[in-house]
């Protein structure tokens, strides 16, 4: 641990400005609180919200995870998790279940979260309604107004133009019947894990300067339409090659030899948990 | 031991998130009330001064309801640097033990419950009660709530129609905190809906 600097990085002036934006947004589902977000040792749009959001929480006891992706071991989520731990001395983990806050960038992880921990999600664009209106005080009015209409003529175009709603990440959700909000770009596969959650998920844009919160067991529901359902990612009759799960995320990678394409958990540490929980007794 | 400004204070604040995030859960303060020292504390329970140095700063305005209003702004303002105000300005209201009568009410009222554009720029109020274990039934609904929570608040005041009226137009609203005699907090965020429990015999 570096003692060279306060404990979790910031001065408690910092901390205690985001605290009370947290605690208004856990009070507002959905609703993007702005923030100071301070200059952070990371650049801007590389995970400074989430960060920030990891700071103002953590304490001794905690136990952090950082996954970028999916995965532990990525350059982003090394190094947040090396900045978190030299100043404050908190113990990492790779395991979902040990973690009491879990840092991520675009993913919910696999194993179900429980009431002891709060998720926190990086997000580069906190605004769903930006596509089409890129001035905040017009977004902030539609927001205020309830004025969604443009976020469903988003989805209604997609469906014109390709056949079924083409969001892949970040497809928009309507918070406690109140707020459209950005879940991250989390793939739609992982919008369902939002509704009804037993963890909190705080949302930190440091860029863009907002929080915003999904309280446990809030109604978050993705937009769609009756004709169109909202449909997450399928990966049926797919498993991963590594550990065989089903009904996971899986990435698609290629053979670039053999041009053979095969799937992989993209969630690392639910993979390795799997193999290692196999392996032992030698069968599947 | 001294009041630890950098560990105690995170440790109440994740309290504050824990008890804030599900409505009806009670978070103990207890041992970080007892670190407060008997004379820092003029005319405030050890608990009213924990949350507001985890809350206040120069950037917050918060407003007194007690006899002893001025002692208690004195001891807050000299410690936090947070400005007082009139009760429609106050991003903070604090409702002591030994207010009048009515006074929730009237800050509830008076309160500043945001606008649709910015409603976060509303009051949160915290009020001193006996007893957050025991008293009124009132069942919770809503954010944080599995299905409901049941609830025990001992107050005599006529609040939660007050607090209904204030918050009828989400996201329009007040927040409330409440701390007891015995460090315990209890937090009922606009999004709580709560009604009366009345048990039929």
């Amino acid at each position: 641990m570096n003692t060279a600097y306060n404990f979790a990085f910031f001065d408690e002036g910092s901390k205690r400005e985001i605290r009370r934006a947290t605690l208004k947004a856990i009070a507002i589902p959905g609703y993007q609180v702005p923030f100071a977000s301070r200059e952070m040792p990371i650049g801007r749009g590389w995970g400074t919200g989430g960060l920030q959001l990891t700071l103002s929480l953590i304490g001794r006891s905690d136990v952090l995870k950082v996954i970028d992706q999916g995965s532990d071991e990525s350059v982003n989520a090394v190094n947040i998790k090396k900045l978190v731990s030299d100043t404050t001395g908190v113990i990492t983990t790779d395991h979902t279940r040990e973690a009491t806050l879990i840092q991520s960038r675009h993913r919910i992880p696999e194993v179900p979260l429980n009431k002891d921990q709060i998720l926190i999600l990086q997000v580069p664009l906190p605004e769903p309604l930006r596509d089409y209106e890129p001035s905040e005080n017009e977004t902030k009015k539609l927001h205020a107004e309830k004025e969604y209409s443009g976020a469903w003529l988003m989805l209604f175009e997609q469906i014109m133009k390709y056949g079924s709603m083409t969001t892949g990440a970040d497809h928009p959700v309507m918070v406690h019947d109140r707020y459209v909000m950005a879940p991250s770009p989390i793939p739609r596969f992982d919008n369902p894990k939002m509704h009804e959650s037993e963890a909190l998920i705080l949302l930190g844009a440091g860029r863009e300067k907002k929080v915003y919160a999904v309280p446990p067991y809030t109604k978050v529901v993705s937009l769609d339409f009756e004709d169109y359902p909202f449909e997450p990612e399928s990966f049926l009759d797919k498993h991963c090659r590594l550990c065989g799960s089903t009904g996971v995320f899986l990435d698609e990678l290629v053979d670039e030899e053999t041009n053979e394409t095969f799937y992989q958990c993209n969630d690392t540490s639910y993979c390795i948990e799997i193999l290692n929980e196999v392996e032992p007794f030698g069968v599947k | 031991m001294k009041l630890d400004i950098v560990h105690d204070l995170q440790s109440v604040y994740r309290k504050m998130v824990d008890s804030t995030s599900r409505p009806g859960l009670i978070s103990d303060l207890k041992k970080e009330a007892a670190l407060i020292e008997a004379e820092d504390n003029k005319g405030c329970t050890p608990s009213l001064l924990l949350l507001a140095q985890t809350l206040f700063d120069q950037e917050v305005s918060f407003k007194v309801f007690s006899t002893q209003a001025d002692t208690v702004t004195q001891t807050i303002n000299q410690l936090t640097y947070a400005k007082p105000t009139e009760t429609k300005n106050a991003d903070y209201l604090l409702i002591l033990q030994d207010a009048k009568k009515g006074s929730l009410e009237e800050a509830i009222i008076n309160a500043k419950a945001g606008t649709l554009k910015n409603p976060h720029t509303s009051a949160t109020i915290i009020v001193e009660v006996d007893s957050v274990t025991s008293g009124e039934a009132l069942l919770l609904k809503g954010p944080g709530i599995h299905t409901t929570e049941l609830i025990f608040l001992d107050l005599n005041e006529n609040w939660l129609e007050s607090r209904q009226e204030k918050n009828k137009e989400y996201p329009l609203g007040i927040d409330l905190i409440f701390i007891d005699q015995h460090h315990q907090l209890l937090s009922l965020p606009r999004t709580t809906q709560i009604t009366r429990n009345r048990v039929t015999v």
